[in-house]
Order: structure tokens, then C-alpha cells, then sequence
């Protein structure tokens, strides 16, 4: 699969890169600022772009609106954005492009490997994927008398997993319960947050964030 | 403290230039009275020399010069006067010696007035008003005995041209009236200098009992001088001579005296504002000025600054403004209704406190600048204190949280390096060994990179150095437990650095304070640029209220210093049980 790098810190670079290749994916180009991004990712037509949100030229937002054009000019194109810090407004953004194939994730998260490669995987099979740490704030604005907070334990960590773009069976084997009882918990989240119905596990994930930013 | 004189103004007011005017008129005419006195001087040189009838105008001289200096360098004390007033009565006592018998009648009348101006003067020292009436009955006594019984001496003496009979018994029962009365009066003279000695400050008691004796010798050497002459059987002449020098050297006592204690040639106390609008740049400080106008060293200044319950003093640091008969007057000065400051000032100096009172009024807007001076002092050494605190905290997290994690982590490599694997029955199992120990090391990695991460947002949250203040903000409301309505939108485009600073650390510190205090159910936080680049922060809970009072806590105090620090303003309505409000607008022009 060829892969769109765009990160400015040499250090980083480097690691993403190794943790790439060794996951058998085929760097075709690295970019180091906004510009730079666009053009090579928009010439080289890659599966994939892994991009720092912070980069130059204003080291603020750069490649969250690189990746917003990428996305504009090619739907559906999947991107995984890096982070030093996470902050809801970004996942929102990025969401709101689309939610196939989008990603966001804490940069330190590329240590655990297969985890980070399983979380690409699934951008390039045009799943969604946050980080827990987005999720984790999301959720813990709804603590008093909300709809969330009449969640039992379990739906919590169910919605949770949804919010961070897991399929059923992929919540059914992180909490060792059968899908079937995924299922129900979902429904019951969806009856409860009075949520539309999605059909597909990838389609929900912008219904939940936003809901719980809201 | 060093001796307070301030440099002599460049431009003379306007006041000033009449007043030496007339003061000059009037020296000048001592001058030429003096001068007449003596060309009408009677020159028998057997009976009086000429001498002596020259060291009595001279010594009337002293008196005017002496008087001159004060009255010109103090016009609001009238000690100056009284000395040239001494000046003249000598000039008239000279009178005796001339040759036109009406002159001689009425220096006669008044050959001892002087003794009686020299009294008043003593009692009068250094304000030149009598302080009781005690004091005020006694110079009348004094004057008394020197103009009406002294009568008898040339009513009855049977010589001069007052002569109306010669009754030696009459002049000799007069005597003794004067005697005693003018004993009481000394006697009444010297019980007052004594109380008022028990009152002056320390620093001026030794001066001032210095000044009271020399004063009583100079009033008792006249009366004294003939019986004296007698039993050392001098023929008058020393006598005399030491009297005059006594009495002509005691004004000069009182004028070195009021010049240590503060005279300057400064203006008088209406001058004093156009003197401190004058020359702004080489200004000396207040405390200078008002010790040179009032003429009194020892005057201190007080203030009230913003965040204080009582006074401090010009370091910042709160004093205690003396209190009621330790001999210190304090005159509070307003301005606008409020009490900005107090000048502490010697009672004993100004008995009366109008002229200090005069005098706050004049400098209040001076003063009020000095004060903010002072509470800017304070608040920047606070400032200080808390960025040195931030960075010990800084350090200490870095220390005992993540090198001591770091420690434990290379520990950790170094037992996983040696003892992985052994025992390990084949590679495979060699490798799952060394799989785990190295998983568990990554975990422990993530655990020290999320706390850096804690740590640098402790110093400065990526979201304001990234995103601005409304990014930071919403990204704090996201991680309180309460409900945080925010208005962002009008927050406009890029505000300067410190200004993102100073507003995120009063929203955070207002929110945390809501969080913690308050027992709100719900936050608002609205920021928005108003007209006139000026950010307005605002943060209001639906709590409990009373918050902040007189005695603000440490939290709303380096708000308040933060937000000033940049020219700003913080308000916090806090009343009990109506919430909590605080508005903060900070000038962001970039």
C-alpha cells in the first residue's frame, strides 16, 4: 500500500517511517509543510496519507486543512491525522469531511504497533478510527443528569468503543462478549442518546461525536 | 535619613517674587531706621559711648536679617515675623540714646520690649503661633510687664522727659512688682517650654532643651545683668556687652534651628501644586517636597492600595499609622471621595493640622500617582514570586515524576536485557520472554510520554500556543465536569501572545475557582473583542457567590495582577448567593 508522509520533525519522521515499512506499507513521498502535502499527495495518488497536524508554515492547524483539501478534491481518500495533544474541534473537523477513512490519533500511539497498523488498516478499508483520549473527553462532558449518564457501565464502554470507530465484532472481542449482546447495547445506546439509526458500524461515529459534543 | 532639602526651584512663583519684595521694603527700612537711630545718636562720650549705643542698633539688625531669612523661607510660619517685629523693638529701645526728647520718651516707654518679644518668641517657636491659651496669657504677662510696669520707673524716677515726680519709694515698690510679676512670667514660660520638651519627637527633644535655655538666659540677662554687675563689681560696661550679645545671638539659635528642621526656600503651601507641575523629570519625591514645604523632616506618606485592608507604606509593606499622643498628626488625603493616603507629619512642629490638610489637598493627585507607584512595586514583586514559584513547581515535577520514571524505566531495560530468556528452552520461547519484557517497557514508556504531555500543558497547553485563546478555552471547558456554555465567536483574529496568556490563565483560574467554590450547576465564558482593541472576558457561574471581599484570595490576586500587568481590568461581582462574575478587559492592540 503507498503511504503520503507528512511530518517536519526529522525524529518522528523517522520512527513513522520504520513503523510503516516494517507493517509492509510503501512510502512514496514525505512532505514537510501544508504546500508540500498537497502537491505530493494530490501527484502521487497514495492509499493512504499519515500527516502531522502541526507543521509549517503556522505551525498551528496546517495539516488538519491540508488534509480537508486532499479530502475535498478526492472523497473518501484516507488520511490519518498525528497529534502532540488531542482536541475535539480537530476530530470534529475531520469527521465532518467525510467519515470514511479518517482517522486521528495521539502520535505517541504509533509505539504500540499493531494496534497503530490495525488502526490503518481499517482508515484504508474506510473505517473511522479516534483516539480513546478524544473519546475520553467527550464523554466525561456528560457526567450529570444527561442521557449518557443513565448508561450502565457496560453501554458506556460499548459507546466508548463506538465513538472510537469500532466495528461490533471488533467491540465484542475487546469487552469478551458475544456480538449478539453488542448488538443489544448499541440499540439500547441508540434508544436512549435517541440517536438515528445507522445501518453500518462505520456510519456511526460522526452521529455519536457529535451528539456528545453537542 | 539624610537631611531632606530640596534643590532650589529654577523659576520663582509668583507669590514669591511680592513677598521677597516686601520683605526686602521692610529690611530695608530696619536699615535706614537703624541708620537714622544712629546719626541721632548723642555723643557724650563721657557718659555713653558711642559704641554702645551702635551695639544696640546692630543688635537690632540681627534680629531684622535673622527674621528676613525665616519669614522668606517659611511665609507660612510667622516666626519670621515676630523676629523682624523683635528687630524693630529693639531699634526703638535704641531710641533712648538720641538727642530729640520725644524720641527719647518713647524708647523709654519701651526699653524693655524686647524682653517681651524675646518671650513670645520662645513660646511661639517654631510655628510662630502660641499654642493654648496658657502660652497666649503668659506673653500677654509678658507684655504687660515690660510696657505698663515699667510706668513707674520713668513716671516716678524724677528724671527724663516722662518724669512726672520724683518718689523714690513709688520707683522702688514698682520694681518690686515688676520683679515678681515678670518672675511668674518666666517661671510660667519655663513650665511650658518643659511640657512641650516632654512632647517633641526624640530626635529634636536635645535641640529643643537646648534652645529653651539659651532663650531663658536671653530673657533673664536683662533683668538679672545690674544685680549681677553688682556683686561681681563691674562698672556695667561688660555686663552690658554680654547682654546684648546674648540677646542679638538669640534669634540666630531660632533661625539655625528651623533651618534643621526642614526650612528649604521652598513656596508656601499654595505654591506647592504649580511647584510639583513645575519639572516633572527631575521631580524629587513627594516625601521630600512636602518635608521641605511643611518645614519638617520627619513627614512620611501612607497609601491605600487596591487588595489591602489597611495602610502600607512606600515599600508596599502594611505600616501602622500612629496613633493620638505620641506627638505624630496623620492627615488622610482624598481624592474623589476616597482615602488615598495619609501624611504622617509632627504635632509638635504644627499644632495645627489646616496647614497639612492644605497641603493633601494640594498633592492628593501627586500622591495618588505615588501610590499607584507603590501598588505597582507590589504587585510586580508578586509577579516575580509567583513565576519563581512556577518554575520550582516546574522542576520539582520534572524531577520527582518523570526522571525518577525515566530511572525506574532504564532499571527496567537493564533487568529485562539480563535475565529475558533465561532458561529459555528454545528461540521461540527466548523470544516470547524478551516480547513481554519489552511490551511492558513500551507501556511504561506511554505512561512517562502521557505525563510529559500533563506536564507541558501545566506550563503552556498546546491548544493556546497552537489553536489561541478560543481554541484553549473551548479545550478547557472540555475537561470540566460542569456544563460550560461559551461564546467565542466575536474573539476575532490573532490576539498578541501575552494577551492569549493572560486571558486563558484568568479563564482557567475563574473556572477552577467556580469548579471548586462555587457549587455552580453551570458555567458561561464569553470572550469577545469590543471597540477600541480591548478583549472582554467574561466568566459567570450560577454558585453561591461571595467570592473575593476585601481580603481577596491568592487566586483572584495574581488574576488581578496578571490582567494589570498588561494595562488591564479585573472586576469581580461576587454577592452572596447571586453567582459569581468576573470581567476582565485587557487592551490587545498587537
Amino acid at each position: 500500500m503507498r503511504v503520503v508522509i507528512a511530518e517536519d520533525q526529522l525524529l518522528m519522521r523517522e520512527g513513522l517511517s520504520l513503523v510503516l515499512t516494517r507493517a509492509g506499507f510503501e512510502i512514496v513521498a514525505v512532505a514537510g509543510d501544508r504546500d508540500e502535502l498537497v502537491r505530493k499527495a494530490s501527484a502521487h495518488r497514495p492509499d493512504l496519507v499519515v500527516a502531522d497536524i502541526r507543521m509549517p508554515p503556522t505551525h498551528t492547524d496546517d495539516g488538519l486543512r491540508a488534509a480537508l483539501e486532499l479530502r475535498r478534491r478526492r472523497p473518501g481518500l484516507p488520511v490519518l491525522l498525528l497529534s502532540q495533544y488531542v482536541q475535539r474541534r480537530f476530530a470534529v473537523a475531520l469527521l465532518e469531511s467525510g467519515e470514511e477513512g479518517v482517522g486521528y490519533l495521539l502520535k505517541q500511539r504509533i509505539a504500540d504497533m499493531d494496534r497503530f497498523v490495525a488502526d490503518l488498516r481499517r482508515i484504508v478499508a474506510g473505517g473511522s478510527v479516534l483516539d480513546r483520549e478524544v473519546v475520553a473527553t467527550l464523554l466525561d462532558r456528560h457526567r450529570r443528569g444527561d442521557p449518557v449518564g443513565r448508561l450502565t457501565e457496560r453501554q458506556r464502554e460499548v459507546l466508548e468503543l463506538m465513538a472510537e470507530g469500532r466495528s461490533n465484532a471488533a467491540i465484542a472481542e475487546q469487552l469478551s462478549i458475544a456480538e449478539k449482546s453488542v448488538v443489544r447495547h448499541v440499540s439500547h445506546i441508540y434508544e436512549t442518546l435517541d440517536l438515528d439509526r445507522s445501518p453500518d458500524d462505520h456510519r456511526r461515529v460522526l452521529a455519536v461525536v457529535r451528539y456528545l459534543s453537542a | 535619613m539624610t537631611v531632606l532639602l530640596a534643590p532650589a526651584p529654577r523659576w520663582t512663583p509668583p507669590r514669591r517674587r511680592a513677598l521677597t519684595l516686601a520683605v526686602g521694603e521692610v529690611a530695608v527700612g530696619a536699615l535706614l531706621a537703624g541708620l537714622a537711630v544712629l546719626a541721632l545718636t548723642y555723643l557724650d562720650v563721657e557718659l555713653t559711648p558711642p559704641w554702645q549705643a551702635a551695639l544696640l542698633v546692630l543688635c537690632a539688625w540681627v534680629y531684622v536679617a535673622a527674621g528676613t531669612i525665616a519669614w522668606l523661607r517659611r511665609p507660612s510660619s510667622r516666626i519670621g515675623l515676630l523676629m523682624t517685629v523683635g528687630g524693630f523693638a529693639w531699634l526703638a529701645a535704641a531710641l533712648v540714646n538720641t538727642e530729640v526728647p520725644a524720641l527719647v520718651a518713647a524708647g523709654t516707654v519701651v526699653t524693655t520690649l524686647p524682653i517681651a518679644v524675646l518671650v513670645h518668641l520662645l513660646l511661639a517657636f517654631p510655628s510662630g503661633r502660641l499654642p493654648g491659651p496658657v502660652a497666649r496669657a503668659t506673653v500677654v504677662g509678658g507684655y504687660v510687664v515690660c510696657l505698663v510696669l515699667q510706668a513707674p520707673l520713668y513716671l516716678f524716677g524724677g528724671h527724663g522727659p516722662l518724669a512726672a515726680a520724683d518718689r523714690p519709694d513709688l520707683v522702688t515698690a514698682g520694681e518690686w512688682v515688676q520683679r515678681g510679676a515678670g518672675a511668674l512670667v518666666v517661671v510660667c514660660a519655663c513650665v511650658l517650654l518643659f511640657l512641650r520638651l516632654r512632647a517633641a519627637p526624640p530626635a529634636q527633644r536635645r535641640l529643643w532643651a537646648l534652645l529653651s535655655a539659651y532663650g531663658i538666659v536671653a530673657v533673664l540677662v536683662f533683668p538679672l545683668g545690674p544685680t549681677v554687675a553688682r556683686l561681681l563689681g563691674d562698672d556695667g560696661l561688660t555686663v552690658f556687652v554680654v547682654e546684648v550679645t546674648v540677646t542679638a545671638l538669640a534669634p540666630v539659635a531660632f533661625l539655625v534651628v528651623a533651618l534643621r528642621g526642614g526650612f528649604a526656600r521652598t513656596g508656601e503651601i499654595e505654591e506647592l501644586g504649580a511647584w510639583l507641575g513645575a519639572d516633572a523629570g527631575g521631580r524629587p519625591p513627594l516625601t521630600e517636597v512636602l518635608a521641605a514645604v511643611l518645614g519638617d523632616r520627619t513627614v512620611d506618606l501612607l497609601f491605600r492600595v487596591p487588595g489591602e485592608r489597611g495602610w502600607v507604606n512606600g515599600a508596599g509593606v502594611p505600616a501602622v499609622p500612629p496613633s493620638a499622643g505620641d506627638g505624630r498628626g496623620v492627615a488622610e488625603v482624598e481624592l474623589g471621595g476616597e482615602t488615598i493616603g495619609a501624611i504622617v507629619y509632627d504635632a509638635a512642629l504644627r499644632p495645627r493640622s489646616q496647614e497639612v490638610r492644605d497641603a493633601a489637598r494640594v498633592v492628593a493627585l501627586a500622591l495618588d500617582r505615588e501610590r499607584l507607584t507603590v501598588e505597582l512595586r507590589a504587585s510586580r514583586a508578586r509577579l516575580v514570586e509567583a513565576g519563581d514559584a512556577e518554575r520550582r513547581r516546574i522542576a520539582r515535577d520534572l524531577h520527582d515524576g518523570l526522571q525518577s520514571r525515566l530511572v525506574l524505566l532504564a532499571v527496567q531495560a537493564g533487568v529485562t536485557a539480563e535475565t529475558a530468556g533465561n532458561g529459555a528452552a528454545d528461540v521461540a520461547e527466548l523470544r516470547a520472554a524478551l516480547g513481554a519484557g519489552l511490551r511492558e517497557l513500551r507501556g511504561e514508556i506511554e505512561t512517562a510520554i502521557d505525563e510529559l504531555r500533563a506536564l507541558v500543558h501545566g506550563v503552556m497547553p498546546a491548544e493556546l500556543a497552537d489553536g489561541g485563546l478560543a481554541a484553549a478555552v473551548e479545550a478547557l471547558a472540555d475537561r470540566l465536569p460542569i456544563t460550560v456554555v461559551l461564546d467565542l465567536d466575536e474573539v476575532g483574529g490573532q490576539l498578541p501572545p501575552a494577551v492569549e496568556t493572560t486571558g486563558y490563565f484568568v479563564v482557567s483560574e475563574a473556572l477552577v475557582n467556580a469548579v471548586k467554590h462555587a457549587r455552580a450547576d453551570e458555567l458561561t465564558v464569553s470572550l469577545r473583542r469590543m471597540p477600541g482593541e480591548l478583549l472582554r472576558i467574561e466568566v459567570r457561574d450560577d454558585g453561591i457567590g461571595g467570592a473575593g471581599g476585601t481580603q481577596a484570595g491568592h487566586g483572584i490576586r495574581s488574576m488581578t495582577d496578571r490582567v494589570e500587568a498588561l494595562g488591564g481590568s479585573l472586576r469581580i461581582d461576587s454577592e452572596t448567593g447571586a453567582g459569581t462574575r468576573v470581567l476582565a478587559e485587557l487592551p490587545c492592540a498587537s
